[in-house]
């Protein structure tokens, strides 16, 4: 047997912990010892940006406001996006790939048809026409986001429930008269849920990384911080040549969090053994 | 019953009929269409200048008739090559212009890209699988999932810091009139930037499928024939193992595809990418439809392409 | 010298002459002993069978001799072919033996062939890699190939790809494959087994007529006793990762001595039994291969073991026919082995006569 059974490993929880950590961080930002991320922390004689020091951990950007600080406000907004738009793939999503592979016929039908629809589209081109014609509020972006994800988490549900729902104990269900939806909630849902965890992770971290790249269109939220924006506000090519942190702060946590993911999320896949997941 | 070669190019053809549909109907439903063909100048009904343009628009885009009627025409015009009238605030250049000047940059960029991270990809792969579980194969493994983790545009950060700026090895901006052998330098970088994550995306895949097929019977049959290790690698482990790394190049083209529009941000090449990006500050719709179809055109065309190459290649698929 | 070294020093000059052959494999679990300890010739022109079953190691004893082990395996003792020493060359130096001076068919030729590389590809390779040839000279020689293992309408399978074969016209493809160039030995690991039963004979037929054109030696490895019956000279009875008995095939069937040796017989069903037969069948399993038992391996398992059986493990002697020997304290045959066979009639646990 290979590793996958052997527990879920060392990386698995270390990459747990940060999610948490950085979570917390994000939740708890304004009453954390910070600096404040709007203040522009000028010092006389000096020309901003600064670089990394003991009163500025990473740092400050060029109109001297403390890149440590503004990153983990960041945060707030990018793990904002980045779970709502997941719970919204998994939801409308999840609902659609689970009926149309519990119910088949018209359904499934149907439902296949409007997830090829959304599959054409390359994602990015779909999340900028949608976002484009609508506003760039934090809910739209964050639905955009989740609805390029319907289409893969429903296509994962479908499978799922495919397969479980030939098996015995489903089939046992029905032999002793339970209704449609008592099936699919009482046995149907506890094996997908399995593989729609790790898939969500996965999910996470794609929109976190979508958003980023709106953001680096300019294309993102209107109001707020996002780490995408706060890479693009360093990624001139001067700034690069005199303040990198500037870019690299943000860099930085941004890849932690997704690396966490994608780690935490692959591990959990490898440990159920689902080969179904493909985003 | 029709071939496989025709039905997949039928339903592409549906494909890209309901994207349209689709596409052309958000943008006429969301929003009053005048204000996302006109931008600001729709409200302002005093200037008659302004309202000359308005006229116009109107007549331009049938906006009296019914939505399914406006559809036909404008489906109509779009096949016969005509993208409509760029109605900015300015009244720029047709759309097609822009397009047709624009649009090469950005295929240049999206071929180059696709080719190294084939080009890479291969042999990594062939690499690691005959090297599998060693350390050579485990830091190739760890590699490669950094470069998927990390997001493409701050790769391109990374990347233009190091390699443009600390190096020097490459220029850091694109100039549109250079000629053609120092422009496709210029690309190089921006298509390495969206190269890499491909690459390892795929070269995860290829390795997979060429350590299971390196288990199977025949592999140790032709080992039994003589045939030394690399060949069995090349010649017989390689080609059963390209199907599900066919599969996902094509569908790895959006991917590229959206990623394209950030590395030419990133890097100044006036190509689709900025296209959109522009037009959508400046509420410039045509320009905005015209883009998406002609992407997403793209990716489906790739797709039916990669399908149908699929089912050559493979002679157990019934074609 | 040993009876067993008499016994294998009669006859002719072997072709390849196996002694003291061990092949170990590293694994999570420790040390497998797949192959611990076995004497063989392989002599030219003759069938030799390797029988025993699953688990046995006889697999791994055919990949042994040839050399086409993983890197996690260990050899330690000699193979010599022609003067040369098998055991300690690299793999480089090997290539130029495999399929060229000794060829292997394996079990299942729904997966020894390439699925997207055509027939004839596949048949011309090693005639290209080893006798040089060109690519029309190879298709020649491919299609002569094919005739000789009596595939109809060689021309068109030529061009076809394994999954438009059947399973019985695939194992030929194989064969031809192995026997391309000139092999003086072929080894057949399982060569029937996944094949239907009306196609087993054809096979096995086949192998058997080019044994004789070629004047090749012909190693068959199987854990089916009704087809070693029939195709071999020779046959090796293995337990355990060693040789238990090696008999000359008509000598076996015969004159069987070692006790496992006969329940194999015995647990082949014949047409001349009554209608509800009981199936004989061996109780218990093979033993682990990481952690022998000390003595003799099959001990455990066996109706007629005694205490001496547990404790010291029986060398290979031989019969009055040199050329049989077997490993047994207490051989069919022998005092206490009838002794015990009473016992055993009387409970109801055998059947008198049953041979």
């Amino acid at each position: 047997m290979t590793a996958a059974r052997r527990g879920l490993g060392f990386g698995f929880w270390l990459s747990i912990s940060w999610l948490i950590v950085i979570s917390l961080a994000a939740i708890f930002a304004p009453w954390l010892p910070l600096k404040d991320p709007g203040e522009n922390y000028i010092v006389a004689g000096a020309r901003p940006p600064y670089g990394p020091s003991s009163t500025h951990w990473l740092g400050t950007d060029q109109d001297a406001r403390d890149v440590f600080a503004r990153t983990i406000f960041g945060a707030r907004t990018s793990l904002v996006i980045g779970f709502g738009a997941i719970s919204f793939g998994i939801i409308l999503g999840g609902t659609l790939g689970v009926l149309s592979g519990y119910f088949r016929g018209w359904t499934d039908r149907i439902a296949s048809i409007v997830m090829l629809i959304l599959l054409s589209f390359p994602g990015l081109i779909l999340a900028i026409l949608i976002t484009a014609l609508l506003d760039r509020g934090l809910a739209t972006i964050a639905i955009t986001l989740g609805i390029l994800g319907v289409a893969p988490v429903g296509r994962l549900a479908r499978a799922s429930t495919l397969v479980f729902a030939e098996r015995d104990f489903v089939t046992a269900a029905r032999a002793i008269g339970s209704s449609n939806r008592r099936i699919i909630v009482r046995e149907l849902l506890p094996n997908v849920v399995i593989p729609m965890a790790a898939l969500s992770l996965l999910g996470m971290a794609i929109a976190i990384v979508a958003e980023g790249g709106l953001a680096f269109l300019g294309l993102s939220v209107d109001e707020g911080v996002t780490w995408g924006k706060l890479i693009l506000l360093g990624a001139g090519t001067r700034d690069l040549e005199r303040a990198p942190w500037i870019s690299f702060g943000p860099i930085s946590m941004l890849f932690l969090t997704v690396l966490a993911l994608n780690y935490a999320g692959d591990r959990l896949r490898d440990y159920f053994d689902v080969k179904d997941i493909t985003l | 019953m029709l071939s496989y070669v025709a039905q997949r190019l039928m339903l592409a053809v549906c494909l890209l009929l309901a994207v349209s549909a689709l596409t052309f109907s958000g943008m006429n439903l969301l929003g009053d269409p005048l204000v996302n063909i006109l931008g600001p100048i729709a409200a302002d009904t005093e200037n008659p200048k302004s309202i000359a343009l308005i006229e116009a628009a109107e007549a331009e885009y049938h906006l009296d008739k019914s939505l399914p009627e406006r559809y036909v025409r404008w489906l109509g015009d779009l096949v016969r090559g005509d993208l409509g009238v760029q109605f900015s605030s300015t009244g720029e250049p047709p759309v097609s212009n822009i397009i047709k000047e624009r649009a090469p940059r950005t295929a240049v960029l999206l071929v180059m890209a696709q080719s190294l991270a084939v080009l890479i990809s291969i042999p990594w792969a062939l690499l690691a699988a005959s090297r599998a579980r060693r350390p050579a194969d485990r830091i190739s493994t760890v590699t490669s999932f950094l470069l998927i983790a990390l997001p493409n545009f701050a790769l391109a950060v990374i990347l233009k810091y190091l390699l443009a700026i600390k190096l020097g090895w490459f220029p850091i901006t694109y100039t549109a009139n250079d000629p053609f052998l120092s422009r496709i330098y210029q690309t190089f970088l921006p298509a390495l930037t969206i190269a890499l994550p491909a690459a390892a995306v795929y070269q995860r895949l290829l390795r997979t499928d060429l350590i299971t097929t390196l288990q199977e019977d025949f592999i140790l049959m032709a080992r039994a024939k003589g045939v030394s290790k690399w060949k069995v690698l090349l010649r017989h482990a390689l080609r059963p193992s390209f199907f599900s790394f066919i599969t996902v190049f094509g569908i790895n083209t959006g991917a590229l595809i959206g990623g394209s529009l950030v590395v030419e941000t990133i890097f100044r090449i006036p190509g689709l990418g900025t296209t959109i990006v522009e037009a959508i500050i400046r509420d410039d719709f045509p320009v905005v439809l015209a883009v998406v179809m002609i992407a997403t055109s793209v990716f489906v065309l790739v797709n039916v392409l990669v399908d149908i190459l699929y089912s050559f290649l493979d002679p157990r698929v019934k074609r | 010298m040993s009876q067993t070294q008499a016994s294998l020093r009669g006859g002719p000059e072997p072709l390849v002459s196996v002694r003291g052959l061990r092949t170990l494999f590293a694994t999570e679990r420790g040390l497998v002993r797949a192959v611990d300890g076995v004497d063989l010739n392989i002599h030219k022109g003759r069938s030799l069978g390797i029988v025993g079953e699953s688990g046995c190691g006889k697999t791994v004893l055919s990949r042994s001799i040839m050399g086409l082990l993983p890197s996690t395996a260990h050899r330690e003792g000699s193979v010599r072919y022609e003067g040369h020493e098998l055991v300690g060359k690299s793999v480089g130096s090997m290539r130029r033996f495999w399929g060229q001076e000794m060829s292997m068919v394996f079990q299942n030729p729904m997966v020894s062939l390439n699925p997207v590389m055509r027939i004839g590809e596949q048949i011309a390779e090693p005639l290209r890699i080893h006798l040089g040839m060109s690519r029309s000279d190879a298709r020649d020689t491919a299609l002569q190939l094919l005739e000789e293992v009596r595939i109809p309408e060689p021309k068109r399978r030529l061009r076809q790809y394994a999954h438009e074969l059947s399973g019985g016209m695939r194992q030929r493809v194989v064969i031809a494959i192995a026997l391309s160039c000139g092999p003086a030995i072929l080894f057949a690991d399982e060569p029937t087994t996944a094949l239907d039963v009306t196609v087993q004979s054809q096979i096995l037929d086949l192998i058997a007529e080019r044994r004789q054109d070629r004047n090749m030696a012909v190693v068959l490895v199987t854990h089916d006793l009704g087809v070693v019956a029939g195709h071999t000279d020779e046959i090796a009875v293995m337990y355990a990762g060693k040789i238990v008995e090696r008999a000359p095939t008509n000598e076996l069937f015969a004159n069987v001595k070692m006790p496992y040796t006969r329940s194999l017989l015995r647990s082949i069903p014949r047409l001349d039994d009554d209608p509800h037969t009981r199936l004989h069948a061996i109780s218990g399993r093979p033993p682990d291969l990481i952690d022998p038992p000390s003595g003799c391996r099959f001990a455990p398992r066996c109706a007629y073991a005694r205490e001496k059986c547990h404790v010291e493990a029986p060398p290979l002697q031989s019969t009055e026919n040199p050329d049989h020997v077997y490993a047994c304290w207490y051989p069919v045959g022998s005092a206490e082995f009838v002794e015990r066979e009473e016992e055993l009639v009387a409970t109801g646990v055998h059947v008198r006569g049953r041979q």
